[in-house]
């Protein structure tokens, strides 16, 4: 059987993110200079992996407020211990993460065990992280490095690849959708399910690819493919196999969709609410260090707000804030979505205060399609 | 007989993208007349409902709706009940914390100056409650009322709004054997005032006892239109599955074998940590069918979930499955030791009804299929089989659960029970809301497992299916054991005798 059908959802993404960009090249051509594609890319790298780790959260049908304060409690922990007690950087940033780790498990066993809503938990999550955070950076800036010399965490978001190894890299990717592609495609037919025309996959690898080497070829003309990219594509790519492939995975959506059901089927609720906290504190840190490195050092306002950010790039993902549904590669798009706004409203010049009724606008119009799809779909 | 139609439909077509739900259907109600409305899941009875309800507004059908001889065009649900169509559903429309008094008036609250009158609202409702001879305090909170007189709250609801014809769609799915024959007395007494209703049941024995005449539904056709006095249940069912139906329930006994479950002196108690179940004992064999009975409230479901691990306090007692003690179950370790449960509201305890077939059926036993990942080649493979054992009526194992009919639903979530490879089977009502054709296949599975040697433990409301499918045969009154009755023993009297054991007055508890 061959299907032509295009997820509404998925297409009306599409042409958002390809309606922001058109407007913005068109307003201001230096949106799509080399430089501020590389800068993009950053942006997007934090932001994504940031949501990435939202998505596991909000599958349960759960919700991280916590997120943004928690970047910048690990950012600080890291930033404070390498500049102001000389530690290295790989021992600080081990430290930040178990940090982050223990107290995602905290509110992850409250949450699963006491059943308090997430809600709750993660908003004094937000709160308590926040003014731990200015505890430990002294309400100071805290510089990312002591000296001049880079360290690991520094070099987070100012590495670039070298532009054979961008290349090889891309070249790997490709070749592993089209395998991946082709494997799964003969599977499912093997197995008499519906696959999609060949025309459309095609298509979609193609338009997949292009994308893909012309961003090398852009980067590539200011610095190449930034390391934190690099994360990005590594925790995207885990968070992929996990929701895809691994009996935890199956559980996320099970819990989500109907947590009564799951409990009777023998799904062991709890270990998978923790678990999927534990790898949301792992995000949550990666993200704090890219996001701190990015600033060059950790102040105050490093991380504020990010938790909306992530929610929302779920959300126009196509993840079901009820949860139960919702993909990386949704998650992903949101994500490259909302940060092609802000870094376009930025290099307008936009004020703050229509920032803030922007992305508000965006995150309300994109769970009412939510409602309205899934409304038509059930 | 009266005779003059007070609603009919004439040649009604109903359409939805790829299927034709209804094909004109030709029906009519006659004042005063209680008429049957028989038909297996997917026969377009919903649909019917749903038309003549307004759900479906005029304009998306074809044909017409006539109320008292003149085609009525009903846009709304309010359209509806301005024509005195009432809509009594399987899922109950109160509000769990008003109380009694106060639902029955809700959106129609008598007031004064404005103000709700809440005397009136109070004596009427006692009134109402006294006419139909209900033992209902209207005072009490609605939710702490068993299913059986909610449902009979509804009705007394639905006749506040000067309805004349009710329809029932599944009144009695959650009703005892004692507070049907109450429903059935109130719509007796409803008939004599002139009010019609149409009945939905999958009960042929409550569709005979009350209704005047019978039409079947097939495949969105009217099939037939039966006088109830000059036909028999053999005749309908022969019309609803369009092939004869020789044996209802066609048990074919296995040898029983070494026992499996042991229950010893069982006490428990629920969450508020009120007694529920007290000391209840009983053995099930391999090969077995064991049945549970009881009225709604006497422990049933909760002897199950708590065996299951699912549900409620040990405060004595013991459970030994396979030989072995299990202390602090959870429906986990449950199914690790060999026990699977099908619980008796599917769509909240079984299924994941946004996913597909495939997803529902493997998630009790993703472990004999994941090694780290998810061995996908094996898991189609299970699912595949178990699907055309099954036989669930779908396009692929993709299609999403949620738009199966409640018969194909049921099977997956055996399914998903049985891919666990289970010893012993719990199955909790596994038949309730499911077509004649489903029921069989239903019954069909429990004969294979028990020749597989497993053990089924089988809870059911209703005492045919209870007597003829079980072996044994164990009635639970108030949470204490009522008898205990081998299938030669049992009779309905019996198994009635020993379920109000411990009941001062059935009705009112």
């Amino acid at each position: 059987m061959k299907s032509s059908k295009i997820n509404v959802r998925d297409f009306s993404l599409f042409i958002a993110i390809v309606l922001v960009w058109v407007f913005f090249s068109w307003q201001i051509p230096d949106f799509v200079s080399a430089r501020n594609l590389s800068m993009l890319s950053i942006e997007l790298s934090t932001t994504a992996v940031a949501s990435l780790g939202m998505l596991l959260i909000i599958l349960l049908g759960h919700i991280d407020l916590s997120v943004g304060s928690a970047i910048g409690l690990t950012g600080g922990i890291a930033s404070v211990l390498i500049f102001q007690h000389q530690w290295s950087a790989p021992a600080a940033m081990l430290v930040a993460l178990l940090v982050g780790i223990t107290l995602y498990t905290l509110m992850g066993f409250i949450i699963a065990k006491e059943r308090i809503p997430a809600f709750i938990i993660t908003l004094g999550g937000l709160l308590i992280f926040k003014g731990v955070f200015w505890k430990v950076i002294g309400n100071q800036t805290i510089p990312v490095k002591a000296g001049e010399n880079a360290n690991l965490l520094s070099i987070l978001t100012t590495y670039y690849l070298p532009a054979w190894a961008g290349y090889a890299l891309v070249a790997l990717i490709i070749v592993a959708l089209v395998i991946a592609r082709i494997r799964s495609r003969a599977k499912r037919r093997g197995y008499g399910f519906e696959v999609e025309s060949g025309e459309l996959v095609f298509s979609k690898l193609f338009v997949t690819s292009q994308a893909l080497i012309l961003a090398v070829i852009v980067l590539g003309r200011f610095r190449g493919v930034p390391l934190s990219l690099t994360v990005l594509g590594a925790v995207a790519f885990i968070i992929w196999v996990i929701t895809n492939h691994t009996r935890f995975g199956r559980y996320l959506y099970a819990i989500g969709g109907n947590e009564e059901a799951a409990v009777i089927s023998g799904v062991p609720v709890m270990a998978v609410t923790i678990g999927a906290f534990i790898i949301a504190g792992i995000t949550a840190t990666i993200t704090g260090f890219m996001q701190t490195a990015y600033s060059g050092a950790s102040t105050t306002t490093t991380g504020e707000l990010m938790e909306l950010d992530a929610i929302a790039s779920c959300v126009i993902g196509g993840t079901a804030l009820a949860g139960g549904r919702g993909t990386v590669a949704g998650v992903l798009a949101g994500a490259f979505l909302i940060d092609s706004l802000m870094n376009g409203m930025t290099l307008m010049a936009v004020s703050p205060e229509m920032k803030f009724v922007t992305r508000g606008l965006v995150l309300t119009l994109a769970v009412w399609m939510d409602v309205r799809l899934s409304r038509r779909a059930s | 007989m009266p005779s003059n139609p007070i609603l009919e439909t004439r040649l009604l077509t109903k359409r939805f993208p790829g299927v034709t739900a209804l094909s004109d259907v030709t029906f009519d109600l006659r004042s005063g007349e209680v008429h049957g409305l028989c038909g297996e899941n997917g026969a377009g009875k919903s649909t019917l409902i749903k038309t003549l309800s307004g759900i479906h507004p005029h304009g998306s059908y074809e044909g017409g709706i006539f109320v008292d001889g003149a085609e009525a065009h009903l846009r709304s649900i309010a359209d509806a009940q301005a024509a005195g169509i009432a809509v009594i559903y399987q899922e109950l429309a109160l509000v769990n914390n008003l109380t009694v008094a106060e639902n029955i008036f809700l959106g129609n609250e008598p007031t004064r100056l404005g103000l709700i009158d809440w005397d009136k609202v109070y004596t009427d409702a006692a009134n109402l409650l006294k006419r139909f001879k209900l033992n209902i305090d209207p005072a009490a909170r609605v939710g702490d009322l068993g299913t059986g007189l909610q449902q009979l709250v509804e009705i007394v609801k639905a006749l506040t709004k000067k309805s004349r014809i009710l329809i029932l769609d599944e009144p009695t799915a959650a009703l005892t054997e004692a507070e049907v024959e109450v429903l059935l007395q109130i719509i007796r007494g409803l008939r004599a005032d002139g009010i019609s209703a149409i009945y939905i049941s999958h009960k042929l024995d409550e569709i005979f006892a009350i209704t005047d005449r019978i039409t079947v539904l097939l495949d969105g056709k009217s099939i037939v239109t039966l006088d109830t006095e000059q036909t028999n249940s053999g005749e309908v069912i022969r019309h609803m599955v369009g092939r004869p139906i020789e044996d209802l329930f066609p048990r074919r006994r296995s040898k029983p074998g070494e026992t499996l479950l042991s229950v010893k002196n069982l006490t428990v108690a629920n969450g508020e940590g009120h007694t529920i179940l007290h000391d209840i004992s009983f053995e099930v064999r391999a090969g077995e069918v064991f049945g549970i009975g009881g009225l709604m409230g006497s422990g049933r479901s909760e002897t199950l979930m708590h065996i299951f691990g699912a549900w409620g306090d040990r405060l004595g007692g013991e459970v030994l499955l396979a030989g072995n003690s299990t202390r602090n179950q959870t429906p986990r370790s449950a199914i690790n030791n060999g026990l699977v449960m099908v619980t008796e509201d599917r769509k909240r305890y079984g299924l994941n009804l946004d996913k597909s077939i495939g997803f529902n059926l493997s998630l009790s036993s993703l472990g004999e299929i994941s090694h780290g990942f998810i061995d996908q080649n094996a898991e189609v493979t299970r699912n595949r089989e178990m699907f055309g054992s099954l036989r669930v009526k779908a396009p692929s194992l993709e299609t999403t659960v949620g738009t199966l009919s409640g018969g194909n639903q049921q099977k997956v979530v055996i399914g998903k029970a049985l891919l666990t490879n289970p010893d012993v089977v719990f199955l909790d009502e596994p038949t309730r809301g499911i077509d004649v054709g489903a029921k069989l296949e239903v019954y069909e599975f429990i004969n294979r497992l028990t020749a597989e040697g497993k053990a089924v433990v089988l809870v059911s409301s209703e005492l045919p299916e209870l007597m003829g499918m079980s072996d044994r045969i164990l009635m639970l009154a108030e949470g204490h054991v009522g008898g205990l009755f081998t299938r030669e023993e049992a009779t309905q009297e019996r198994l009635l005798a020993a379920a109000i054991k411990f009941h001062k007055d059935p009705l009112t508890v």
